[in-house]
């Protein structure tokens, strides 16, 4: 059984496309790179993934069964971490992620221990802070407790490692791994191409309007083998982007 | 001074605004408040301003009626800024034009001056400007100096405004500081009538008083509008003191920002009052209460509002009185007290999502209902003003100062707990259809949409001024003989108020993504 299944999903803001046609299936089990220039659909696919958005038209399923915004026994089974980190900047650390499993149905007991675990995992001890008081990073990880505090079985993360120390980073990478070593599935975006080579499996690429360009397995990139498309080799993991996606650097002669 | 970058800026803000508009509800507002801006403008500048003036020379007592009128208009402007929020939004933030090349003085500069650009203080203008010419017209002053005095005048409102709200904002950060605001207030809605009575038995304890009120900017106004020569020039002298004075102590009081309470440290807390509280709506909908109630508690515009229904129902109910004269004393004080259901959580009610920023998006990643969502606050709301009707209550019935027998008490619940039903189920549309992205750390300020004002200040007003047309042209409705319609009106307020719930959550969920993008600062 597939994770995720999208089929056909389109997106417009009124009148602007932002995802065309896009059909994907995430395997159970794998850690998956969702990765795409900037404006290509990412965050607006991830919206209608989790519920966010109403998608146009296409369906989405979720590990097997059909998923809406109003899929609230299928949230449950989900954690998210939003590109925007969706935090109550007034509250404390522990209040908010208090509320969040709360929220997710875990019992008082569960919450308490689990929120207090978190806390000193992400090293987010400063009680005297709020959210809004937290640097990037802090908020970061706060979200990413959020995402992570009901133990779900699919976890979407949006640009989860930028402005996050080096070692907050091996943390979560290394959870990350024994999440998906459980059975469970992790959709990641991010613009860190070397980070997405060594951290996943399985790749999809996407262009502006949302359109799927490359999907595929890039394991054998660790291995230090190369990938074939269009006739041509590629070793690592941006060449191939920038292939895809037509990207090139700008020659700013004044720079 | 770098005044090419500062009119860029002052082009920005206008440009910002005008991007507003580029949306067809955009455009409809902005005829809407363009219309109203020129109707109140017109009307203000010919009947108030001019009318005034010209009243004033003819009563023969020209001075000091305009000097009434032009301190009215002062302590009026200052109360709508610092409790509405009119008239103090500077745009942009200090941090945010930190990223431009402009030294200190040059933002504080272009800060203020779009403060002073709000069409608010047009409207001020507009009656300053008219009473000067008014005055000008029969009297014997320089239409060039009453015009000199009405941009000092309105200069040194928008500083005393500032420096005021500023003020406040401070205290209310502080702890106890709500406390000591509220004995202000307070002490300013009884001051009126305790001036009065004062007068009738010491009349010469005011003299003092009325001496020194010379020396504030709208006497100092009125002698620049009405007086020849010295007289004239002392009184733009008052003005420039005072001016100079404020805009010392506002350099001084944005020199030194507050310094952030800390609230917490050690122990994690887990179940607090909120927790408590939000556990009476049952364990589906407890957590979202709890959330609301904590998450508003710690808005500092929060902090001021709501503990100031209370006094600021009484200082208007106070004030109003010697507006609505003997005949409607019953009237007047049954339409403040209509109120307390509404004005202590106004605002927020009109625009629930308006403060959350990033956090909106969370709601919609749990696995609830939105509508749970819209419903909760819109409970918590409702709530926390119902509270404050027993209260009032107690109040009216030990301090009213007309008599009150069980029929006007029954009568004064009864519009009350319709207004709390009526006005919060009339909120509800106003923050589907009209939501509006406010800026939570701020004290004061009009963070709301042209809708979230309508129902906001519109209700407001209705509920002051309907008892008293009632009682002009159909008197019986708002007589104790009536009792039983006004305890009548609230059962079907409340269905109003159900009804409204039910069908706001349907069109909630429809309106989620433009509700999102409003909020998250993208639309």
């Amino acid at each position: 059984m597939d994770a995720i299944r999208i089929t056909n999903l389109m997106k417009k803001y009124g009148t602007v496309l932002a995802v065309e046609n896009l059909s994907l299936r995430v395997p159970k089990g794998i850690m998956f790179g969702f990765l795409g220039p900037n404006g290509s659909g990412k965050s607006t696919t991830i919206g209608c993934l989790t519920g966010l958005l109403d998608p146009t038209a296409g369906e989405v399923e979720i590990l097997g069964e059909r998923f809406t915004a109003d899929s609230a026994a299928m949230k449950r089974r989900m954690g998210v971490m939003p590109e925007t980190l969706g935090l109550f900047d007034p509250l404390y650390a522990h209040e908010f992620l208090a509320f969040v499993g709360r929220m997710f149905g875990l019992d008082e007991a569960v919450t308490r221990k689990r929120v207090t675990e978190l806390l000193d995992a992400l090293e987010l001890t400063d009680r005297s802070k709020t959210l809004g008081d937290y640097s990037t990073g802090m908020r970061k990880r706060v979200a990413f407790a959020a995402a992570v505090i009901h133990s779900p079985e699919v976890l979407f993360l949006d640009e989860p490692f930028e402005s996050i120390d080096p070692a907050g980073v091996a943390l979560m990478k290394q959870w990350l791994r024994r999440f998906t070593e459980q059975g469970r599935t992790v959709f990641i975006t991010s613009h860190v191409l070397e980070t997405v080579e060594r951290l996943c499996e399985e790749v999809a690429i996407i262009t502006k309007p949302g359109r799927l360009v490359w999907q595929g397995d890039i394991t054998v990139m660790a291995r230090d083998g190369v990938i074939h498309h269009d006739g041509q080799d590629f070793q690592a993991l941006e060449p191939l982007f920038l292939h895809l996606t037509g990207q090139r650097y700008a020659d700013l002669n004044w720079l | 001074m770098d005044t090419k970058l500062i009119g860029e800026l002052i082009k920005l803000r206008y440009k910002l605004m005008w991007a507003r508009t580029r949306t067809r509800n955009g455009k409809i507002a902005l005829f809407f408040v363009g219309y109203l801006l020129l109707v109140f403008f017109l009307v203000i500048f010919s009947l108030g301003g001019i009318g005034a003036g010209i009243m004033a020379v003819r009563s023969g007592k020209a001075h000091t009626l305009a000097a009434g009128v032009l301190g009215g208009l002062y302590f009026q402007a200052l109360l709508a800024t610092v409790l509405m929020g009119f008239g103090i939004s500077a745009v942009f933030a200090d941090v945010e034009l930190r990223r431009y090349p402009l030294r200190a003085l040059d933002r504080q500069i272009a800060r203020h001056f779009l403060g002073l650009a709000d069409p608010f203080w047009f409207l001020v203008a507009a009656l300053d400007v008219g009473l000067a010419i008014g005055l000008y017209a029969l009297g014997p002053g320089s239409i060039w100096l009453g015009l000199v005095a009405v941009l000092l005048l309105l200069i040194s409102n928008y500083a005393m405004a500032e420096v005021v709200a500023l003020a406040v904002e401070r205290l209310v950060a502080r702890k106890g500081g709500s406390a000591i605001l509220l004995m202000g207030i307070m002490c300013l809605g009884i001051l009126p009538a305790a001036a009065g009575s004062l007068n009738k038995t010491h009349p010469e304890l005011l003299k003092p008083v009325l001496r020194i009120l010379h020396y504030t900017p709208p006497y100092g106004a009125a002698s620049a509008m009405l007086r020849p020569g010295v007289e004239a020039l002392d009184g733009l002298g008052v003005i420039v003191a005072w001016l100079v004075g404020l805009l010392a102590i506002l350099a001084a009081l944005e020199r030194h920002p507050p310094q952030a309470r800390v609230a917490q440290s050690g122990a994690l807390t887990w179940e607090g009052p909120w927790e408590r509280f939000g556990a009476l709506f049952g364990p589906a909908d407890a957590p979202l209460v709890a959330q609301w109630l904590r998450f508003y508690s710690r808005n500092n515009r929060f902090r001021t509002a709501y503990p100031l229904a209370l006094p600021l129902v009484a200082f208007l109910a106070i004030t109003q009185a010697q507006v609505a004269g003997p005949k409607g004393q019953f009237a007047n004080l049954l339409g403040c007290f209509a109120l307390t259901g509404f004005i202590g959580t106004a605002q927020f009610a009109v625009n629930q999502f308006g403060y959350m920023g990033g956090g909106f998006r969370r709601y919609f990643l749990l696995p609830t209902d939105p509508a749970a969502l819209l419903r909760t606050g819109s409970y918590t709301f409702l709530m926390l003003s119902a509270a404050v009707i027993p209260l009032a209550t107690i109040a009216v019935a030990l301090l009213s100062p007309i008599h009150l027998d069980g029929r006007m008490l029954a009568m004064m619940v009864g519009a009350a707990v319709t207004a709390l039903f009526l006005m919060h189920g009339l909120a509800l549309w106003a923050t589907l259809w009209g939501p509006r992205r406010g800026n939570y750390k701020a004290s004061f300020g009009n963070d709301l949409s042209l809708l979230g004002n309508v129902v906001f200040i519109g209700g407001l007003l209705t509920l002051i001024f309907a008892p008293r047309v009632l009682a002009k042209f159909w008197a019986v409705a708002v007589s104790p003989e009536s009792w039983w319609a006004a305890v009548a009106m609230a059962p079907i307020a409340a269905i109003f108020y159900f009804v409204s719930l039910r069908n706001a959550a349907v069109v909630f969920r429809s309106r989620r993504e433009q509700i999102l993008a409003v909020i998250e600062g993208r639309a």
